[in-house]
């Protein structure tokens, strides 16, 4: 195969990396993922501790909670929410684009444990007393203390927990057909049905009551018995039933979460973010396009192409990887621009030496790229291990900023030497381009004009 | 273009001392303003409706225990924008941030545009993972440039190095601008630029200072420069264009991305001309041979230049393998062409071929040839 055909092919190479380029681009616009400075949405990391003293974090109990946190996140239907495991013991949970995002946050912090007891005698007083404070939606009581009750106090108040929300099928919130009073609705296995039934029959009259996060709800007596479903009254309003209902069908977390980090980004940010971001790249584009012809005389368009080459290669990758832009990793996209317009430029800088040098043009084509090659491959490389590092030891956003580097350096390195390269050495063959001041070379001694091979 | 930089060098040394002294007193005694990433606690951003005095702020801060100093106010954007960024203690949880955010809104009305809340915990993990990657970078540079080029040239581009982070991060503490997470990742950007930079020169003078002929190491180092001064300067362009669209149009995030690029870049494309290659020629002048070469040079052997040169070219050594010592001073004998002067000479060496070992064929050189 001559190097002729070795060249054309691979042209052919470049080209079919576009068009697949575009074929993954534009099925729609909304192949461009965007994170949540952009699109606005929370993102919050919690991390995982022992619900009580002594107990250790298991991986089980890892795996379990992630579980129940993407049940819940799911529950909130947003798509495109996740939940990661970072470190062992922290979990990073996106949600962008939603409404609501601090009923997220609360949401997702919940333990949710759910249990029945059965109010002690002489309790009821005091029960009922911390029921109005939650319906107040008070935060602490009169003595300052929380309301939730302590260990002690609940085995005071209210006994054994005789069930819990383990004990759960289902739960949907709804509002009663009598009172109109929203409510939530919850139907229990029928492995449990049995003993829940047992208990209701046991402490017929007695009240039993309902505890949420050793939150007392309600405390209904029992009429009759109760077996496989029941209610949740008491629930300050439809919204609150539903995302009790959320979590409880989830289930309630073997773990104790602690916030270590959120951000909440409103939509309006994240468009305005989006708005500018783009016009920043437009704007970047623009500078070095006028860079190009400016310097570069007709070989800038050249630089054109093969900038075109290379943003298209770049684009399809970003999105057939799935990565997610945020504006570190816009910043990236913005500074590769300027590293791929500068792999064109050492190459035609080499040519424009060569030719001073005095070689023909053609041949200054030809080899202008393999010397100069070796250069823009050193900076690529050197880029490329410093956002390699910042990659693996990067905080989230950065991580983005780093893996968009180190892809658009792999396809400035594919675009140089499948397009570049050969779109060169083919050119360097036709007489028309084989005119130095077309790449702005002036002033050269008589031997290198029109030389022809 | 005239242009020496190695003669000159005492200027630069001293300017970059200068320069470096500055960096580290605004350092020890401004000290650096690290973000909320770092230090922890909570970044409220508001957007009211209308003008709102700090003191109202302060106020409905006031009943969620947050008032007096507890809270840091700061105007945002535009003036008549009427926005605002109110810095507190971490809000750890979902309920708090929901009741500040409540109150403020109840308050003073408007909406919330973001709030940030980190922890000590968290923080402490990002400052552990941004010194790590620090330190990481520069370890794979320095076994990267080692591997490269000779040791000598890695310890000279680390003190380049050296000296340019000093500066950025110098500047930051002079202007007082926010370190964030970002910061560091444009700094180590930053860092592989000035290395790249740096490299681009070396390369350069390395590729020389095969066939250095008739000339000391200095006078080489310093034709080296003027012939990739062309190229380090245009890459500095391509490299600022973007950044300069970016300071132009781009938000508040993407603007503090671009600042430390730009505060970055700017000390690295100094060092590498101005530092690091008269820096170079300084030390590598201390070795044996080249002070020999120096001696020679000086006492001014130019005599057979102009018939030896067309042979010797031809007979080119082959490539060499990167990073090996210099060792081929047997070439010392008349390279160098039309090179006859001595001494301090400023006339910049034609790039005759600067590219070791890749002459084209024989057939192309005879339409050269005529004299």
């Amino acid at each position: 195969m001559s190097s002729k055909q070795k060249h054309i092919i691979s042209l052919a190479i470049a080209f079919i990396a576009v068009a697949v380029a575009a074929f993954l681009i534009y099925p729609i616009d909304k192949t461009a993922k965007l994170g949540l400075d952009l699109q606005g949405g929370i993102q919050i990391v919690e991390k995982a501790v022992p619900q009580n003293k002594g107990e250790v974090i298991t991986p089980e109990k890892l795996d379990q909670a992630k579980f129940i946190l993407e049940q819940r996140v799911n529950g909130l239907g947003v798509s495109e929410s996740t939940v990661e495991v970072l470190q062992d013991d922290q979990f990073l949970i996106q949600i962008p684009g939603i409404s609501d995002p601090d009923r997220a946050f609360d949401i997702i912090g919940q333990t949710a444990l759910l249990e029945f007891a059965i109010v002690q005698p002489g309790q009821d007083a005091t029960v009922d007393a911390l029921i109005g404070l939650r319906e107040q939606k008070a935060k602490v009581r009169a003595d300052g203390k929380p309301i939730a009750m302590t260990d002690a106090e609940k085995t005071k108040l209210l006994g054994k927990t005789l069930v819990t929300g383990a004990s759960l099928a289902d739960a949907n919130a709804s509002f009663d057909t009598q009172s109109g009073a929203p409510m939530v609705n919850f139907q229990l296995k029928s492995t449990d049905a049995k003993k829940f039934g047992q208990i209701t029959q046991a402490n017929i009259n007695k009240r039993l009551a309902i505890i949420l996060d050793r939150q007392v709800i309600s405390a209904p007596t029992i009429q009759s018995q109760i077996t496989d479903s029941g209610q949740i009254t008491g629930v300050g309003d439809i919204d609150e039933a539903k995302d009790i209902a959320l979590v409880l069908d989830a289930g309630a977390l073997p773990v104790r979460l602690v916030p270590q980090t959120n951000q909440i980004v409103g939509p309006t940010l994240g468009a305005e973010s989006l708005r500018q971001a783009l016009v920043a790249a437009a704007a970047g584009f623009v500078l070095v396009l006028t860079y190009f012809v400016l310097f570069y005389r007709a070989f800038g368009v050249l630089g054109w192409v093969s900038l075109g080459v290379f943003t298209m290669v770049f684009w399809g990758l970003l999105t057939a990887v799935g990565v997610t832009l945020t504006l570190p990793g816009i910043a990236g996209a913005i500074l590769m621009i300027g590293i791929a317009a500068d792999s064109s430029i050492i190459i035609f800088e080499r040519i424009k030496d060569e030719m001073r040098a005095g070689k023909s043009m053609r041949t200054s084509m030809e080899t202008g790229f393999s010397h100069g090659f070796q250069t823009f491959l050193d900076a690529d490389l050197v880029t490329f291990v410093t956002a390699a590092v910042l990659f693996y030891f990067g905080v989230s956003t950065v991580k983005g900023f780093a893996l968009v580097l180190m892809l658009g350096i792999m396809c400035d390195l594919f675009s140089s030497f499948v397009f570049k390269r050969s779109a060169l050495s083919l050119l360097s063959r036709l007489r028309i381009v084989r005119k130095p001041w077309l790449i702005g070379v002036r002033g050269l001694p008589a031997k290198s004009k029109g030389e022809v091979a | 273009m005239k242009f020496d930089v190695i003669s000159t060098k005492k200027f630069w040394f001293a300017l970059s001392i200068a320069m470096v002294v500055i960096s580290l007193g605004a350092l020890l005694f401004r000290g650096l303003n690290f973000s909320l990433e770092f230090t922890g606690g909570t970044s409220i951003s508001w957007k009211f409706e209308e003008k709102v005095s700090v003191e109202q702020i302060r106020e409905t801060m006031g009943k969620f225990g947050l008032g007096g100093s507890k809270s840091i106010i700061q105007p945002l954007g535009e003036p008549g924008e009427n926005q605002v960024i109110i810095r507190t203690e971490f809000l750890e949880t979902a309920e708090r941030q929901k009741d500040v955010a409540d109150g403020i809104q109840k308050d003073l009305g408007g909406e919330r545009i973001s709030i940030t809340s980190v922890g000590a915990a968290w923080g402490q993990q990002v400052t552990n993972a941004a010194a790590i990657a620090l330190m990481l970078s520069i370890a794979a540079i320095l076994i990267y440039l080692s591997i490269r080029f000779e040791y000598k040239m890695a310890l000279t581009a680390v003190v380049a190095l050296a000296h340019d982070m000093v500066i950025a991060v110098g500047i930051y503490a002079l202007v007082g601008r926010e370190v964030s997470p970002a910061t560091i990742a444009a700094f180590l950007t930053v860092l592989g630029y000035s290395l790249y930079d740096t490299i681009v020169v070396f390369h350069r003078i390395l590729e020389n200072s095969r066939n250095i002929g008739k000339q000391t190491y200095s006078q080489m180092a310093n034709s080296s420069v003027q012939q990739v001064i062309v190229r380090s300067m245009n890459t500095s362009v391509t490299t600022l264009l973007p950044i300069t669209a970016i300071l132009l149009f781009g938000g508040e995030t993407l603007k503090d991305f671009a600042f430390a690029l730009l505060v970055g870049i700017i000390p690295a494309t100094y060092s590498s001309v101005f530092l690091a290659a008269p820096l170079l020629a300084t030390i590598k002048e201390q070795e044996p041979r080249f002070v020999a070469l120096r001696r020679r040079v000086e006492a001014g052997e130019a005599g057979e230049v102009r018939q030896k040169y067309q042979r010797k070219k031809t007979a080119g050594k082959p490539e060499q393998a990167p990073g090996r010592e210099v060792a081929d001073l047997q070439d010392e004998r008349p390279e160098a062409e039309g090179a006859g002067e001595t001494g301090g000479q400023d006339q910049p060496v034609e790039p005759r071929q600067p590219w070791a070992g890749t002459r084209p064929a024989s057939k192309k050189g005879k339409k050269r040839k005529k004299r």
